[in-house]
């Protein structure tokens, strides 16, 4: 348990210290939820901007996690490895698993902290949702799926991508090209079929699609991304991400040369 | 009883052997510095016995274990700054603390003696990003300094610290000589070296000699060397010196140091030489020979970072 317990205060303090781990993860979603709020709602029905808001905000939160899985462990990683720390650690009693897990409980709850400031700025501008408490469990849920997605991505370059700045850069770049391609930035009904298809399986665009169906319902979501079908696919997806990210980290930044 | 116990040991890297047949036996409580040039195989050496890296052949021991069965006695210092700059002096203690094992509890009440005694509870809540290069190395050397390590090893901690800096590290470490703990220095620097009990030189990955720092001096036969500082280093100073130094001419930053066995009757000599040669002296001295002088007689290579030894065969 010292060792998770160790790993996790720590990575959670360089989380919350690192003034461009906050701005990229925290302000600038929030930058995009004040600029949405406000500015795509022009044209829209007045009962319907609160939840036009509302779908802007959970993507906000998406993106938010989506940095932070992407970027902010990896980014956290690969600086560890640059300073030699890693090298360090082989030297002492700590298994590779339980570094692990330390890490992704300070990125699990550093996200909570972002999603929940994000979530706030929606409200302070009018946000609104319609789902139930059960339907906000079931939203948490994906979003963990999010965020473990991400992980998974984040990991796997930045196992390959031994630079800090090279991967940070490849997964913010990964990151900022799949959310526009994939619909977190624009609605669902916007995109051409090639890429409804993409964001019905690429797992990030999927379980965002599922939170707004669960939380605004199906007009805001542009179509039904509960199908047992999908969600199966969802989670098989970040999952197999995951694992092939952990898998990734303990063999290539733990391996004895 | 031996702490660390190295037989035969190779390692090789695709095609280039790092480690060529090492012999290494450090005794309990002994102070050993490793000394050589970059690219001798010190800090592979060092990765195997920190369990690291692995070996390619040979016995590697630590009191007669394999060293990853030995992690928790064993506390490494890489040459990197590793410690957080984001977190404080503290708060880096503290996640080392705890990656040993301890409680808490525990690890507050060690951090704190352990700050006390290396003079860092005032900046202790400091974040490391404010301390001074030197400050840092303490720190990370100190990871080191909790009860159940028995075996420190420390690769060039001096590397990149100013003079002051260098001299409150190096005292640091002396003041651990008296306690209960091994130490294995590795340095390119022969001062550092100095205050170890053993020193092992090594080159080319293999200890090609060892024995305490006097003794080595002995051993070399140097008497003395005459160390020259001219204002100017050229091919024809160089090809005026080597004809003194019948045992070698070392370039080093500020001048030349002549290897020659009788350095007092032929320091006149060497200035009217360079005076002939329209070459002033800013300083000739006849001084007492170094490890790095000891290391450069026995292998012809200089102890820094270039190789560009100086032989005086070859400018004969």
């Amino acid at each position: 348990m010292n060792v998770i317990t160790a790993t996790f205060n720590k990575t959670i303090k360089e989380f919350l210290r690192e003034k461009s781990v906050l701005f990229w993860t925290i302000v600038w979603p929030i930058i995009w939820v004040l600029i949405g709020c406000f500015v795509f709602v022009s044209g829209a029905k007045k009962e319907v901007i609160p939840y036009i808001r509302g779908s802007i905000t959970i993507s906000m939160i998406t993106f938010a996690l989506t940095l932070a899985g992407m970027a902010n462990l990896p980014g956290n990683i690969s600086r560890d490895r640059e300073r030699g720390l890693l090298t360090k650690l082989k030297s002492m009693p700590v298994s590779p698993w339980k570094d692990f897990v330390g890490r992704i409980l300070g990125l699990v709850a550093f996200s909570c902290l972002a999603s929940i400031l994000v979530m706030l700025a929606g409200i302070a501008c009018g946000a609104r949702f319609s789902g139930t408490i059960n339907s906000v469990f079931q939203s948490i849920v994906f979003l963990l799926i999010i965020l473990f997605a991400s992980a998974g991505i984040g990991l796997i370059v930045g196992t390959i991508i031994k630079h800090v700045h090279g991967a940070v850069m490849t997964d913010v770049g990964i990151s900022v090209v799949t959310a526009s391609i994939s619909g977190l930035f624009a609605p669902y009904s916007s995109l051409p079929p090639v890429l409804q298809k993409f964001s019905q399986l690429y797992p990030i665009s999927s379980a965002n699609s599922a939170i707004i169906y669960l939380l605004l319902g199906k007009s805001y979501a542009g179509y039904n991304p509960l199908s047992m079908n999908q969600v199966t696919t969802t989670i098989i997806l970040s999952f197999l991400l995951f694992v092939v990210g952990l898998i990734l980290y303990s063999k290539f930044c733990w391996r004895k040369e | 009883m031996l702490a660390i116990n190295i037989e035969n040991l190779y390692k090789r890297y695709r095609k280039q052997t790092v480690l060529k047949g090492v012999n290494l036996k450090i005794k309990e409580k002994e102070f050993y510095a490793l000394m050589g040039p970059n690219g001798a195989g010190k800090s592979t050496l060092i990765g195997i016995i920190a369990s690291v890296i692995l070996p390619t052949k040979g016995k590697v021991e630590i009191y007669g274990k394999e060293p990853h069965l030995m992690k928790k006695i064993i506390g490494y210092v890489p040459q990197e700054n590793f410690s957080s700059p984001t977190l404080t002096g503290r708060e880096n203690l503290m996640y080392f603390a705890r990656l040993m094992g301890y409680s808490k509890d525990k690890a507050k009440e060690l951090v704190n003696e352990i700050l006390e005694r290396i003079g860092l509870s005032k900046d202790a809540d400091k974040r490391v990003s404010k301390y001074s290069g030197g400050m840092r190395k303490r720190l990370e050397v100190v990871t080191a300094f909790f009860p159940n390590i028995k075996i420190l090893i420390l690769d060039e901690p001096t590397t990149g610290l100013d003079p002051s800096a260098r001299g409150e590290f190096l005292g640091l470490i002396q003041e651990m000589k008296g306690e209960d703990k091994t130490i294995l220095l590795v340095t390119h620097i022969g001062a550092d070296a100095e205050i170890a009990s053993k020193v092992g030189l090594m080159n080319e990955g293999k200890i090609v000699d060892e024995g305490s720092p006097e003794e080595l001096k002995r051993k070399s036969g140097l008497k003395h060397v005459l160390s020259v500082e001219t204002p100017i280093k050229s091919e024809k100073v160089r090809a005026v010196l080597s004809k003194f130094g019948e045992n070698g001419l070392l370039e080093t930053d500020r001048g030349y140091r002549i290897y020659c066995e009788n350095a007092e009757n032929v320091s006149p000599e060497i200035v009217r030489a360079l005076d002939n040669i329209g070459c002033k002296i800013m300083r000739i001295e006849i001084e007492k020979p170094t490890l790095e002088d000891v290391f450069f007689k026995l292998t012809k290579k200089k102890m820094e970072d270039e190789m560009d030894e100086c032989d005086n065969s070859n400018l004969q």
